[in-house]
């Protein structure tokens, strides 16, 4: 695959359940295959998108065609974040495959999910929908992810409190379960955050190997590590925009191992 | 994909060869006939800048909820990406402290000054008044004293020093602080003994002083450029710390144009507590003050007027 001097990119937003999702397609002129990259949660998707940005453009380089989206109420989509559920965001990914299939029903549809996004896309890939799943740190269910932006937002909270004003995390968890919580700016209810201890990941496999979810296709879970922690703002990091390319060449090239093997077995 | 929705629309810049990438909120009482193009003639338009390297929805998407509102009061909102961030095309340094430097040279602000331009050219705007916060303050400082566009500023938590990578017994204390009781009486020490150093120093500048960003400041400040200042609270504030505003305020003749608001109970996002409501009021105060949006009436008989003189034309044309 050869590395091409410069994608399509269109902006734009696509009507699904009486909102607007704003999506950006990584254009290419003659794909060998798409992707639909579904980014982390609400506040974390601030902190990860140059590096997301990045992997779009790193894949449409290389002649994969990436659709990367805002979550419903979410960024720059429309829709009111309170009343959104696991369910919603599910439905979305849902649409946009969909979507993203009938540009040209005969390619191979890759979905790469990015924290709670890797919850989404496996669901997703259960039902049936895509040929390849790639999960980049994976949680084992949404509650993983909605701790640790709670963590955080507690961090800045203390951080402008003394001694007793300080409440400990049992106090806040307890609160967001009878009454809706400002998180890093997004209004939590109690409903998402009883909802998300069961919104669990289907799959069953280890990190950083290949794994087979029911026959449907190749999955490829990884873990990331310090060196792509902007990705994942809960690792800590110190560096906006780090030098991801070993990540991205190692993913691009199970992908490209993955739509080799599509292709063998359907000739 | 649609590029446009009934309140919003993607728009795309080109500067120096690469696509900047923005949100338009359309002015939502002209919404049938901005639809069909670029019609905001006459009004002041409000452009909102990226937070440090966050996305133009910035934290909380509070960006986006600031921008729907001046829209809806009859300012025109653009949010865009600068170079690298965002979605706009570009690259920005691995560390953050490069990102810094760059923004604390003003290496934005030719960007932002043509941006500034190109929107009010095609969206037949007055001007802009730029909404910048922390580093997207800096650069509005820088860009709005190289700019006829930018007709006033927004700044919410600007900073006027230079970053610097940490000192290595700040890195110390940084690291033993959380572990042992003792580095936590020799934090307090160090920031006593810093305390000290800035009051034996009275009005003078700290040597970290952004000096070429107070420049531009002092040049806005002279030639009258309106600003409203939001600051919020710090967490845990050091005693002593240079107090800029205060500094610049003695410093510059034409502070009567400068308010400065604190707002209580939010944080540096301003998306805590009541800080995104709270910004939004005082700004729109502050807007039809300084910019008051210009009655229908006065616009319509303006188009009326226009569009005579079209029809002038096509008939001497014709």
């Amino acid at each position: 695959m050869g590395i091409m001097e410069k994608s399509l990119e269109t902006a734009g937003y696509l009507e699904h359940s009486g909102a607007h999702l704003y999506s950006v397609l990584h254009g290419v002129s003659d794909p060998l295959a798409r992707v639909l990259l579904v980014g982390p949660f609400a506040s974390e998707r601030h902190f990860s998108y140059i590096p997301w940005v990045r992997w779009a453009r790193f894949l449409a380089a290389r002649r994969i065609e990436a659709l990367r989206y805002d979550y419903r109420g979410v960024g720059e989509s429309t829709g009111v974040f309170e009343d959104m559920s696991f369910s919603s965001w599910d439905e979305d990914v849902r649409f946009l495959a969909d979507w993203l299939k009938t540009r040209s029903p005969s390619l191979p549809l890759i979905l790469h999910g990015l924290e709670l996004g890797a919850l989404l896309a496996s669901k997703v890939f259960a039902a049936g929908v895509g040929d390849a799943l790639v999960l980049w740190a994976a949680p084992t269910n949404a509650n993983e992810v909605l701790r640790v932006g709670l963590l955080r937002h507690i961090a800045v909270d203390h951080a402008f409190r003394y001694g007793n004003e300080r409440k400990p995390v049992a106090d806040y968890v307890r609160r967001l379960e009878t009454e809706p919580l400002q998180v890093n700016g997004y209004q939590w209810t109690s409903r998402l955050w009883r909802e998300s201890f069961k919104f669990e990941m289907p799959l069953n496999g280890g990190d950083d190997h290949d794994v087979t979810l029911r026959g449907e296709g190749p999955v490829r879970p990884v873990k990331l590590d310090k060196t792509a922690a902007a990705l994942v703002r809960g690792s800590g990091y110190a560096s906006i925009n780090p030098d991801l390319g070993r990540l991205f060449r190692e993913n691009f090239e199970w992908i490209n191992k993955a739509l080799t093997e599509r292709a063998r077995r359907q000739s | 994909m649609k590029g446009a929705i009934e309140t919003r629309e993607v728009i795309t810049v080109a500067d120096r060869g690469i696509s900047l990438r923005g949100t338009y909120h359309k002015v939502q009482e002209d919404i049938s006939s901005s639809l069909l193009g670029p019609n905001e003639r006459d009004h002041i338009g409000m452009l909102f800048l990226n937070p440090g390297f966050l996305p133009r929805a910035a934290d909380g998407d509070s960006a986006i909820y600031w921008a729907e509102s001046f829209a809806k009061a009859g300012y025109p909102s653009f949010r865009f990406d600068l170079p690298g961030l965002g979605d706009s095309d570009g690259d920005v340094p691995v560390e953050m402290i490069d990102f810094a430097h760059l923004v604390n040279t003003g290496h934005y602000a030719p960007t932002l000054s043509a941006l500034a331009k190109s929107i009010t050219k095609r969206f037949n705007l007055l001007g802009v008044v730029v909404v910048g916060h922390c580093a997207g303050a800096v650069s509005a400082i820088y860009a709005a004293a190289a700019s006829n566009e930018i007709k006033g500023l927004v700044l919410l938590d600007p900073y006027f020093h230079l970053a610097r990578k940490s000192t290595t017994i700040r890195k110390t204390l940084r690291f033993w602080v959380p572990r042992y009781r003792l580095a936590g009486h020799l934090s307090d020490i160090y920031d006593r003994l810093k305390y000290y150093r800035l009051l034996l120093a009275g009005h003078r500048l700290p040597n970290n002083a952004n000096v070429s960003l107070i420049r531009c400041w002092n040049q806005l400040a002279s030639a009258g450029l309106p600003t409203i200042i939001f600051t919020a609270p710090k967490p845990k504030p050091k005693e002593g710390e240079f107090d800029y505003f205060r500094y610049l305020n003695l410093k510059s003749d034409g502070s009567r144009h400068v308010v400065v608001k604190h707002i209580e109970g939010t944080n540096h996002s301003f998306v805590k507590g009541t800080g995104k409501q709270a910004f939004l009021k005082h700004t729109e105060q502050w807007l039809s003050n300084c910019f008051p949006p210009r009655p229908r009436t006065d616009i319509d008989s303006s188009d009326h007027q226009r569009s005579n003189i079209a029809e002038m034309n096509a008939t001497a044309n014709s």
